[in-house]
Formats: structure tokens, C-alpha cells, sequence
């Protein structure tokens, strides 16, 4: 238990660069760092070659791509150097009293082998198209005892990270630095500098510790969405902050001793007080106190006290009644250990857990007094409390926000941070210069909850797993350790742990456990080149998420969908990659897996952040690729598209011969009918196993009878073809989100976009970036809209214009000629992989298209109704979709499975 | 420097001074248009005048008490002439007749048979002592305070036959401070490394200020006049976290024999301070110095030493510091708060021990960086006893000036031991 253990950690991808002319830039400015990236990268990353259908020479893109490349100016070197640089080191170490933690950044040691075969999973056999650098790492977070400091030691000896870490590899050839300098905080910066020295021949560059506290949390609060949060009462709730109304805010970091902390800005804070009941006093006397071996030790035997026997109670005092006329109930404490004087009893004959919540509730109650009575005096509102001695513990939390509630009735609120405990060593890794941390917005960080992570960086007790089948085996055994996670942990009786009238915390005893609230922490994929979808109407109040699973029988309905969808994904997943031996235990493993994320969400909903039902689809994608499922249903949607684009001619023959208006409404329905073919909904997949793609889609068209369950048909109609003699312009430029590979983009979208494009309207296809079930993806698109352009003369000359036809058809760089006979049809990644979209994480290119654009066409149940359903934009907007969950139906419109939605939302 | 008073606590620190003594010489004259009977078993206010004795009558009892968590104090009063009066005061000679005496004791709570034998056998709840002829009454009413006025209500009512009227604790408190601070003169002084240095209050001065008990737990109260107050603040760590931790922590049998450790303990053998963490540098960007404890008990973390390692002096002086500490920095951020100059710290845990009183006032000296200043009562304490005493009736207390009260420098603490209990201690003077 004494070791160290490592928290989840940030990744950090970056930019995807797009085109040949970045692409050799980038080569020149970060030398042997492209071809690495290549190798180091993650199993999970995008695919190389991604973006693929955006070459240089589209015209029409010319502007927001400049936007793309400032980007790429103003973020990637920075974000770019801690890597490569050799004389910055990759390691950043905070030394306090009692512990020291540890941020270094590292590139995947799991050198990728896989990379190759993962493009050979992709199809991408065009190798010579251009290998996208992706360059990603990760943050790593490890903490030791203090007094184990050889251990920490032998780690970074062992590890190297005083010599750039893994990355000492790759640059082999070039000499070890004798100078390296490490940037180090925390009163152990000073004492231990000799030891450092003579050691490792590092020396130490001292921080400030308030500036680093300061910087990590500023930088967390800043970058990271869901970072803060309240606990009350065993319920968690996250915080979103205003950027601009951050500030001021008193930060107090609860470590050995506690220090508080006024933050006015980036860089300015002061010190305003402090006390010397810490963590520290806690850990102390509870070793005195109990015999206790650990930290977590002591915090989990507080789980099981009951502090009524130590505590002097004001119902001791007062016989029972409270004492109101000050407001104070029979169980507030009136003194801490109070009990221990009257009796004559001894240390032994008192229960350790006792003892342990007694003292928990004493040094938390004081910290949280004594920050609230500071925040008073300068008119602060918000109190962040961060520190080791928090650590995502429940009681901890609850007895600390009880204090500040109590003391300042209501007024002040005790706020949590989810990367606590860090915020020192995080900030000593920022004032490495030139690491572009500072700059992140929140839109560029994606956390990610691999299962793995957390714990191959749980209990390292030597190199971290790199192997997926170290992995696997972790998981092993990790089913059993969740099991023990979960299983629920006995409280005392309730009505006895007063504080103040606070009654034992409903908290859930999972929350306890360091384990358990590393998992709490996800890792942070930094992605540069994300951005904020520009046609929001109102970012700061978008929610994404139409459904709040905070509301735990929607949880348990969606716990319940997924966990029975999942043998049928697992079973599609093994066979994607050939019912092999390693794919089938691979496959047990992303189960196991992504049942025990279930399990732990089951128990504590709030475990990652705010859940919505968009970040539960999306765990699951991300779980399937840790597990190295890259595309799980890359046959079925091959073969859908082709069955598919076989029938695709008659259909539009067919719709050919319609009037304007007829066509309109055909091509609605058709997008509705195709919707249907979804391997997401479980209703959907069997239907599968009952019919033929055509046959499905003519019956369900067949079946589309107006009016919808919600149908604004008639005023898009209007929209679109005016009424009588009037005929309203067209859109300038559609985007297009489009859902399912095979009929529902085929027969669905395709000629909807078609229909756009002979109107004149630009269109832009937007699809994921990486695969989600049976979802599209903008590197299947062209081949797609290649093949559909073999028989449709508007979607060729469309799809020339907008570069896709040289891309798909492997020409030479200059194939691109200028052909003005045609609006252009393109297609961007959404800068997703999730059968949902969240607009505020979107790619920088599908940003930049959206500048121009005046329709946006949101299709499918993921992006049209479990999120986006309430988005409003700044142009007019169609969300399609069939429901094809009787639950959804039910809540969503009132309606039945297989209800459609056409809503249309013109820019008023 | 005690020059009227208080010879009688000795500054040995071994706490015996928790009864300290009041030699009143109470001079009274009656108020022309007096016909209030009721009003007078102590004393009444003003010029010298013409002193009435007024014997109370059996209804009205002569103590007072205030059961705390760990400890009850008791007051009483008496018109015992049985000792002598060095009578500084000549010019008001002749009419000083009235003679009393306020007598402090203290029981721990856990030993309330002694308490309860005590009074049976100074017969107090009988009205007073041996000159009082008054037959006992069945309804005997004894203002009482404190929690433990409720919970061992039912037990003097069986004991003794009396009733406690539960007067409120803060009322109790607020009354027995002010009472103090404007009748005694130097009832109030500071303490910084083990120099006690008197205040003179101004009484048109003294309010608003903020009173910390500091019994079992804290209370802080805002006082701004006579009756009007505010508790504004407190903690739950206070002399009975001492007292509790401490036994727990080194077995010790009281509350003075852990006191009286911490003397001799060294708390950097346990605390961390901020020098063991920065290598012995002060930290002195943000002030402090390499000696202040950065967390309290924070080296008995690091070490592979078990409790028994450690000793006991060292871990009582690491508590009394963290403690006291404590209290020192909430009582000086409430007194920020509501901008009050003074803070009287008062309650058992101080009683009149130097190094709590150090350890406070070097707290809030630290955090006031110097602008503020803990003050400390002579008689803290028995604040609350002595408020229920002077809740009886209208004694007339309130009224009265400090230069009506002369305190003799006479009488050192004789203890008079109870029967049954040789630690109790009483000290009592005229």
C-alpha cells in the first residue's frame, strides 16, 4: 500500500496535419519526432491517414484552411517541444512533507508494431498517400512516500526520465546531458537536492510551490471541463466555471500542512493564511493513534467508525437535546476526542475506526472552517480544495463542504478538483518554458477512461504494462480486485456521526479507495486542433447531452441496453479480426472491461464527470479500441455500402423522374427509411438478421406516412422551394452529418446532398473521425461518393470540384484543375469517434467549413436526438432521425419506436 | 505588579490556580427609596454610602454552578466574617460593614458524587453556610449553566433536593466577562513569552469584543454590551481535544499532569516544521520561518517510530501548540471579520496556564503579524459560574464600578480540600 501510485495520465495527441506542404514542415521543424510519433504512437490514436481527402489544392477551402495552418503555427511547436526538445527534461517532481509526486511526460513504449497493421485493418494500402504525424504522449502522475524516497529514485533511474525519459531511446545517438536540470517544487525541492545530485548527477530547479499550485490549478480550471465539483452529502456535482468569472478564488491545498491561497489571475495569488492541521497531522496521529501502515489504510478505517464514541457531542453536553438557541444540534461536535477524557479507558479499548473518523472529521472540519473564515474576509465566493490529503475521499469532502456550508449559511461553496493532489507537480511541469500548456482551452482536451490505465500505472512495481497482453492479464485480474471495488462497504448505523446535524454521509463507499478515485481521473487526450463548433448558438449554456443520466433509472435503462448489446459487439468485434485466439481474448477483455466501467458508473454515476449518454457511447468506442478492436464493423459496413451503391442508380433514376416538390419529400423520407439500418439500436439489429438491405429500406420508406411524430416538413419545403412564385435563394453551404455506413448514407444522405448540390448548394459531408459501430467515417466517404459518382453525373463533377475524386482515385498532385461547372461536395472528419457528437470538441476543419455554411443537417438518433436534440445554432437547421428505442420515443416525443423526427429550426 | 491581588495564584503553572480568589471589600449604600428586600443578598452599588446587610432569605441560595463536559465550576457566596479584612481602603472605613466572599471550586465532571457531597456538606443548597438560620425549602432553586445543567438536572433534584434553573451557558458567559472586565481592575493581561502584562480597559472602550471560551469545545462570542451578544464562531477543538487526544496519546491521568508535561516536551521532535521540509531555509517568500510548524504531528508520518517511541512531554507540548494554535488563528480570523480589537480568551483549557497562553498569543500575534493581541482573564474560568450567580434576582451586580471592589493581597490559596477528594481545590478570601 506504501508504494507509489501512479494516476492516470494526460495524453497528449496532437495535430493531425493535413496536407504535404504542413506535413514537411512539421518534418523540418521537429526532425526525427514525425517518424517516432509513428511508432509511439498509442493503439488507440486515430489512424494514420485520417484526413486523407483534404488535399492542398481544394480552392474552396483556401481561406479556413489558412485558419488550419495558423493553428498549427500557434499551437504545435509549443505543444511539441517538451517532447523533443533534449534539453527540457520530461519529468517535474513536487517533494512535500509527506509525499512526493511526480509528472513526467512520456511518448507509448509499446513501440507499434501494430502501426502497420493497423492501416492494414483500415484497408489503407496506398502507403505512399503520407503517414499523418501524430504526435501524442502522455502525462504520467506517480507519487511516493517521502520517506521511500529511494524508491522514487530507483524509479526515475530506472526509467530514465532524468535523461528525456523513454524518448533517451530514439535519441540514442546524441550524448547523455550531464547538466540536466529538473524542475522541482515543495520543500523537498531544497532538502533533497543533494541527494538528486549524487544520485542521478540531476540538479534540481527549484519552483516557487504557490506559483506551481497555482499554475496546476489554473491550468486544470481552465482546461479541463469537468475539473470542479461540489460534494454535499454524498452527492457529487460538477461545476462548470466561467473562465472569465474565475477569478478571484481561494485556493487551499490541503498537504501536510495546509496552505491558503488567493488567486487574482495567471500568476497572481498571494498567501493569504495557512494552518498546520493537515494532512500530515492526520497521518500522524492516526499512526500514533491506530498502528495504522498507510495513509489509505487509516482513511479506510474511518469508513467504519463511528465517531460518537470519542467525540463529545453537544447531545452529550446538553443530555440529548440540542442546543438551538445557537443552532446546534445534539450531533454537532462540541469536542473533538472530547469523549476520551471522561472515560476511563484506554487507547486499546477504543476502536481504531473510530479513533480514525474522529480524527478525519476534526482536522476536515477545521480546514474547512478556517478557508471558509478566510474567503470572508476577502469577499471570496468560491473555495477549491485540493491537496493529498482530499483524494476523492467522501467523508473527506462531505465534512469539509459541511463546514463551509455550515459556517457561511449557504453563501460559500467548498469545490472539489477531480486531478487533486497534483496541482503542484502539474505546475512545476508548466514552468518548463515553451510547453504551450498554458494556451489549452478546454475544447482541446478529450478525457478518455481507459481501463487500462489507471491501472497499469495503479501499483508500478517496475516498468508500466506496454504490452496488450500484459494488459489483458492485468484485466484478469483486475475482475477480481473491481468485484472487491464494488462490493459495498458496511457503514455505521446512520443518525450517529453528527456533525452539526450532519448525519453520517450517504456516500458510497467505493469512493473511498485511492484505487477507486483514480478511476475517477480519466486521461486527457490533447488535441490542438479541436475546436468549438462555430455555429453554436449559445456555447457556454450547449449541453450536448439530451438525456441526463445523473437520473439513475435512466442509467439503469442504458446500463441495461449496453450490457445486453454487448455480446453481439463483442461477438462483431472478434470477428472483424478474424475469430483469432488473441482476437477472442482481446474481445473477453474489452467485455470485462467495459462491464466493470458499467458496474463502477452503477454505483457512482458521477465517478467520470458530468454522464450523459453521449459519453457512455462514446467509453464504449474508446474501450473497444483500447482493446485494439480498430474497426469493429468494417466487413458489415463494407459490404452494406456495397449492397448499397448496387441499388443507388435506380433509386435515383427514380427519384429523377419526380417533381421538385415530390423528390424533396422522397428524399426526407428516404433519409428517415435509411435511418433505420442502425447497428446501434438492438430493435434494428434484428431486423437485420430478417431481411435484405433493399428490401428493408423499401418496406420502411413504404411505412413513412406523414405527418411525423415531429414534422416541419412543410416549413423546410418552404425553405427550400419558396411558395408560388417566390423561390428563396439556396444555402450557401450545407453540412451534412451523416450517421450509418451502408443504405443509410447511401440511399439516404448521398442523394439528399445530391439534391442540395443541384441546387447549388455547397455541401460538406461531416463524418467521424474514427469508426463508432456502424458509422461512416470521413476516410470511407469518398470511396463511397467515388463509386456513387460513377453513375451520377452532378455527384461527379461535385465531388471533383471538391477534391475528392482526386484523393479517391490516386492521381497525381496536381490533379486538381480548376472546374467551375459545379458547387463542390466535400467531407470532413468530425474530429470524433462516437456515435454522438458534441459540438464543442469538433475538428478545426469542420470549423472552418462551418464559417460559411447556413444549413446544418444533423441525421440519426446519435447526433439528431441523444445529443443536439435542444443544440441551437446560428443558421437553419434539420435534424433527422428515426427512433428506434421505445423508451427514447416515449420521453423524447412522446411517441413510439420508429417514430420519425423532422425538425426543422430556421435562423430566426 | 499583583500588587492588590492575586498572590494567591501562584505562577507555578500547576493549575491550582483554577480557583483563583476574589477578596471583595464590597462597600454598599442603599438606595434612598430601597424597599426591594429581594434585591440585596450581595451587595448594592455606589458612593460609599450606608451599607445594609441584607440577609437572604431561604429561597434565595448563595450558588451557583456551571457543569461543563470535563469540568464543573462552582461559586458561592458568603458573608463570612471569619477573616480578615486588610481594609485599604480607609476613607471607607466606617460604613464598610458588608463583608463577603466569593469562593471558587471546581469538580471534574466525571467525579460529580464529590461535587454533590461538597455542597451537601457546606450545605449550600441550604442557603449558605452556618449563619444562615433560614429552614431549607423543598423548592430550593440553584441557577445553574452548562450542558451538563440538563443532563444531571434529575440527579441534584434526587441528591440534594434542589432544582436547577438552567440559565443560558453564553448568557452566563457574557455576564460573568463583562461583570469582570468592568469591576475588576486589571482582570485583564496579555501573555507573550511568559511576560503577563496588565490592560487597563477603558469601560467606555470595552465593547464590542470578542470572548473565546475555550472549554471542552470553543465558543466565540461577540460581545458588544451588557446582554447583547452574538456567538459568532467556535470549534470543536478545544481543551477537550486536548485533554481526550492527550490521554489517549500518553496515559496521563489529568488534565494538569498533561499540562505540566508539555513543559517539558519539545514538539519538534513530532511536528514537521517548516525547516525539516525545506532543509532547515525558512520559506520566507511567504513568511515563514523555518521554525513554524507546517503540520501539526506531521513527523510522526515519516519515521517508523510507534507511539511508545515518542515521549510523552514531546507529544503534549506538540498538541497543547497545535491546539492553542488553532484557537489562536479561528479567534483572530472572527475577530477580523467583525473588526474587533480585543479577544479575551477564556475557559478551562487556559486556566491561567502559561504556555497555553503563550502558545495562543503567539498564534494570534502570527497571524495579526502582530496587530492584534490576546488578552486573558484572571478569573476565566468560573465566567460562566459566576454569570449564573449573577443571574439570581437583581443583585445589582451589573452596576457595579471596578474601584468599588478592592481585592486584597492577602490569603494565598488556602485549599480546602474536600472530604472526600484531596485534589479539589478551593480558594476563598473575603
Amino acid at each position: 500500500m506504501a508504494g507509489l501510485t501512479e494516476d492516470p495520465e494526460l495524453g497528449i495527441n496532437d495535430i493531425k496535419e493535413e496536407t504535404e506542404r504542413n506535413n514537411k514542415r512539421i518534418d523540418k521543424k521537429v526532425g526525427v519526432v514525425a517518424e517516432e510519433s509513428v511508432q509511439g504512437e498509442r493503439e488507440m490514436a486515430p489512424p494514420a491517414g485520417g484526413l486523407i481527402h483534404r488535399s492542398g489544392s481544394r480552392p474552396q477551402l483556401d481561406l479556413s484552411k489558412a485558419a488550419i495552418q495558423g493553428n498549427f503555427e500557434e499551437r504545435n511547436p509549443t505543444i511539441l517541444l517538451p517532447n523533443q526538445s533534449d534539453d527540457i527534461s520530461h519529468l517535474a517532481l513536487d517533494i512535500g512533507g509527506s509525499l512526493i509526486k511526480l509528472v513526467y511526460f512520456s511518448r507509448h513504449e509499446d513501440q507499434s508494431i501494430r502501426k502497420k497493421t493497423v492501416k492494414e485493418r483500415l484497408g489503407i494500402s496506398n502507403g505512399n498517400r503520407r503517414s499523418y504525424p501524430i504526435l501524442g504522449g502522455r502525462l504520467h502522475f506517480v507519487k511516493f512516500e517521502t520517506s521511500k524516497i529511494n524508491d522514487c529514485l530507483d524509479f526515475i533511474y530506472s526509467k530514465q526520465l532524468h535523461r528525456g525519459g523513454m524518448d533517451a531511446r530514439w535519441h540514442s545517438e546524441l550524448p547523455a546531458n550531464e547538466n540536466t536540470v529538473i524542475k522541482a517544487t515543495g520543500g523537498g525541492a531544497y532538502k533533497f537536492a543533494d541527494l538528486f545530485k549524487e544520485r542521478l548527477g540531476v540538479s534540481l530547479d527549484k519552483e516557487d510551490e504557490m506559483n506551481c499550485l497555482v499554475a496546476g490549478a489554473n491550468f486544470l480550471l481552465k482546461a479541463i471541463r469537468h475539473e470542479a465539483f461540489t460534494h454535499m452529502e454524498g452527492h457529487k456535482e460538477f461545476v462548470q466555471i466561467d473562465h472569465n468569472e474565475l477569478f478571484p478564488y481561494l485556493l487551499v491545498n490541503v498537504g501536510s500542512g495546509v496552505s491558503m491561497i488567493k488567486v487574482d489571475g495567471d500568476g497572481k495569488f498571494q498567501r493569504v493564511s495557512g494552518t498546520n492541521v493537515g494532512g500530515g497531522t492526520y497521518w500522524g496521529l492516526g499512526r500514533l493513534l491506530t498502528k495504522c501502515k498507510s495513509f489509505d489504510d487509516l482513511l479506510e478505517l474511518s469508513q467504519r467508525g463511528n465517531n460518537r464514541t470519542i467525540d463529545m457531542l453537544v447531545g452529550d453536553i446538553y443530555g440529548g437535546m440540542d442546543y438551538s438557541k445557537i443552532g446546534l444540534s445534539a450531533s454537532t461536535i462540541a469536542s473533538s476526542f472530547g469523549k476520551a477524557i471522561s472515560d476511563n479507558k484506554e487507547l486499546e479499548d477504543y476502536r481504531p475506526e473510530d479513533i480514525s473518523l474522529s480524527l478525519l472529521r476534526m482536522i476536515s472540519y477545521n480546514i474547512g472552517q478556517i478557508s471558509y473564515l478566510n474567503a470572508l474576509l476577502f469577499g471570496i465566493k468560491r473555495i477549491f480544495f485540493g491537496g493529498f490529503f482530499i483524494r476523492g475521499h467522501a467523508y473527506t469532502m462531505d465534512t469539509i463542504s459541511f463546514a463551509v456550508h455550515f459556517w457561511s449559511k449557504g453563501e460559500a461553496q467548498a469545490m472539489f478538483l477531480r486531478h487533486e493532489g497534483f496541482l503542484g507537480a502539474l505546475g512545476a511541469f508548466m514552468s518548463y518554458e515553451k510547453h504551450g500548456l498554458d494556451d489549452l482551452m478546454a475544447h482541446q482536451l478529450v478525457e478518455r477512461f481507459p481501463m487500462g490505465a489507471p491501472y497499469t500505472g495503479g501499483k508500478i512495481h517496475g516498468p508500466p504494462l506496454g504490452d496488450l497482453n500484459e494488459k489483458i492479464s492485468w484485466m484478469e485480474k483486475f475482475l477480481q480486485k473491481g468485484t472487491e471495488i464494488t462490493a459495498p462497504v458496511p457503514m455505521a448505523p446512520p443518525g450517529t456521526t453528527g456533525l452539526g446535524g450532519f448525519e453520517v454521509p450517504s456516500s458510497k463507499g467505493g469512493t473511498l479507495r485511492s484505487d477507486a478515485s483514480a478511476l475517477n481521473v480519466g486521461v486527457l487526450h490533447l488535441v490542438p486542433s479541436l475546436e468549438v463548433f462555430p455555429l453554436l448558438a449559445d456555447p457556454k449554456t450547449y449541453e450536448p447531452n439530451t438525456i441526463d443520466l445523473s437520473d439513475h433509472s435512466e442509467f439503469e435503462y442504458w446500463f441495461t441496453v449496453l450490457s445486453e448489446h454487448l455480446q453481439d459487439l463483442v461477438d462483431k468485434a472478434v470477428a472483424s479480426e478474424g475469430g483469432t485466439d488473441d482476437a477472442k481474448r482481446r474481445g473477453d477483455a474489452f467485455a470485462r472491461a467495459f462491464s466493470a466501467h458499467l458496474a463502477r458508473l452503477l454505483e457512482e454515476p458521477a465517478a467520470y464527470g458530468k454522464l450523459g449518454l453521449a459519453n457512455l457511447l462514446e467509453l464504449r468506442e474508446e474501450c473497444l479500441r483500447e482493446f485494439q478492436f480498430v474497426d469493429a464493423y468494417r466487413s458489415i459496413k463494407q459490404r452494406e455500402n456495397e449492397a448499397s451503391l448496387a441499388v443507388l442508380p435506380d433509386l435515383l433514376i427514380e427519384l429523377d423522374s419526380m417533381s421538385e416538390e415530390t423528390r424533396l419529400l422522397t428524399l426526407i423520407e428516404g433519409v428517415l427509411a435509411a435511418n433505420i439500418f442502425d447497428w446501434g439500436a438492438r430493435a434494428c439489429v434484428d431486423l437485420y438478421h430478417k431481411g435484405t438491405i433493399i428490401e428493408i429500406y423499401r418496406m420502411s420508406r413504404n411505412k413513412m406516412q406523414r405527418p411525423w411524430r415531429v414534422d416541419d416538413f412543410d416549413v423546410f419545403k418552404e425553405r427550400m422551394l419558396g411558395s408560388g412564385d417566390k423561390k428563396p435563394p439556396p444555402h450557401r453551404r450545407a453540412l451534412l452529418f451523416v450517421d450509418n455506413a451502408g443504405a443509410d448514407v447511401v440511399l439516404g444522405m448521398l442523394p439528399l446532398a445530391r439534391e442540395l448540390l443541384r441546387r447549388g448548394t455547397e455541401v460538406v459531408l461531416v463524418a467521424n473521425s474514427l469508426p463508432a459501430l456502424n458509422d461512416v467515417t470521413a476516410m470511407e466517404l469518398p470511396e463511397i461518393v467515388a463509386e456513387a459518382a460513377k453513375h451520377c453525373d452532378i455527384l461527379r463533377r461535385a465531388a471533383e470540384a471538391g477534391g475528392l475524386l482526386v484523393d479517391a482515385m490516386i492521381n497525381t498532385l496536381d490533379g486538381y484543375k480548376e472546374n467551375s461547372s459545379s458547387v463542390p461536395l466535400m467531407v470532413v472528419e468530425n474530429g470524433c469517434g462516437s456515435p454522438c457528437i458534441d459540438l464543442r470538441q469538433v475538428s478545426s476543419e469542420l470549423a472552418a467549413a462551418a464559417k460559411d455554411a447556413d444549413l446544418i443537417i444533423l441525421e440519426g438518433m446519435g447526433r439528431a436526438l441523444h445529443t443536439n436534440f435542444n443544440g441551437r445554432f446560428k443558421c437553419d437547421a434539420l435534424k433527422l432521425a428515426m427512433v428506434k428505442n421505445q423508451r427514447l420515443a416515449e420521453k423524447l416525443i412522446n411517441g413510439n419506436i420508429y417514430d420519425c423526427v423532422c425538425r426543422y429550426e430556421p435562423l430566426r | 505588579m499583583l500588587h492588590a491581588f492575586g498572590c494567591g495564584e501562584s505562577e507555578d503553572g500547576l493549575g491550582t490556580e483554577l480557583s483563583s480568589i476574589f477578596t471583595w471589600k464590597f462597600f454598599t449604600e442603599s438606595i434612598a427609596t430601597d424597599g426591594e428586600s429581594e434585591k440585596m443578598d450581595i451587595l448594592e452599588v455606589g458612593i460609599p454610602g450606608k451599607w445594609e446587610p441584607n440577609l437572604p432569605d431561604g429561597h434565595i441560595s448563595h450558588f451557583a454552578l456551571d457543569i461543563g463536559g470535563s469540568l464543573i465550576k462552582l461559586v458561592y457566596f458568603s458573608t463570612n466574617d471569619e477573616f480578615d479584612v486588610v481594609d485599604k481602603a480607609g476613607r471607607l472605613g466606617k460604613q464598610s460593614l458588608g463583608k463577603g466572599r466569593f469562593h471558587f471550586a471546581n469538580f471534574e465532571t466525571s467525579k460529580i458524587n464529590d461535587c454533590l457531597e461538597f455542597i451537601q456538606t457546606k450545605q449550600l443548597h441550604l442557603g449558605g453556610c452556618q449563619h444562615l438560620e433560614a429552614p431549607p425549602t423543598d423548592t430550593t432553586i440553584i441557577k445553574a449553566t452548562g450542558g451538563g445543567s440538563y443532563k444531571y438536572a434529575d440527579l441534584f433534584k434526587e441528591k440534594l433536593g434542589i432544582c436547577l434553573d438552567k440559565e443560558d451557558e453564553m448568557d452566563c458567559l457574557v455576564a460573568g466577562a463583562n461583570f469582570l472586565l468592568k469591576a475588576v481592575h486589571q482582570e485583564a493581561f496579555t501573555f507573550m513569552h511568559g511576560q503577563k502584562e496588565f490592560v487597563n480597559i477603558d469601560h467606555n472602550d470595552l465593547y464590542p469584543y470578542l470572548l473565546v471560551n475555550i472549554g471542552s469545545g470553543v465558543s466565540m462570542l461577540k460581545v458588544d454590551g451588557e446582554g447583547k451578544f452574538e456567538r459568532v464562531s467556535g470549534t470543536n477543538v478545544g481543551g477537550g481535544t486536548f485533554w481526550g487526544l492527550g490521554r489517549l496519546l500518553t496515559n496521563c491521568k489529568s488534565f494538569d499532569e498533561l499540562l505540566e508535561l508539555s513543559h517539558k516536551g519539545n514538539n519538534r521532535m513530532i511536528d514537521m516544521l517548516v525547516g525539516d521540509i525545506y532543509g532547515g531555509m525558512d520559506h520566507s517568500k511567504v513568511g515563514l520561518s523555518s521554525t513554524t510548524i507546517a503540520s501539526s504531528f506531521g513527523k510522526a508520518v515519516s519515521d517508523n517510530k510507534e507511539l511508545a517511541d515518542y515521549r510523552p512531554e514531546d507529544i503534549s507540548r506538540s498538541l497543547l501548540r497545535m491546539i492553542s494554535n488553532n484557537i489562536g488563528q479561528i479567534s483572530y480570523l472572527n475577530a477580523l471579520r467583525f473588526g474587533l480589537k480585543r479577544i479575551f480568551f477564556g475557559g478551562f483549557f487556559i486556566g491561567g496556564h502559561t504556555y497555553t497562553m503563550d502558545t495562543i498569543s503567539v498564534a494570534v500575534h502570527f497571524w495579526s503579524k502582530g496587530e492584534a493581541k490576546a488578552m486573558f482573564l484572571r478569573h476565566e474560568g468560573f465566567l460562566g459560574a459566576l454569570g449564573a450567580f449573577m443571574s439570581y434576582g437583581k443583585h445589582g451586580f451589573d452596576d457595579l464600578m471596578f474601584h468599588q471592589l478592592i481585592q486584597s493581597a492577602f490569603l494565598a490559596g488556602d485549599k480546602i480540600g474536600s472530604p472526600t477528594n484531596g485534589k479539589l481545590s478551593e480558594n476563598e478570601s473575603i
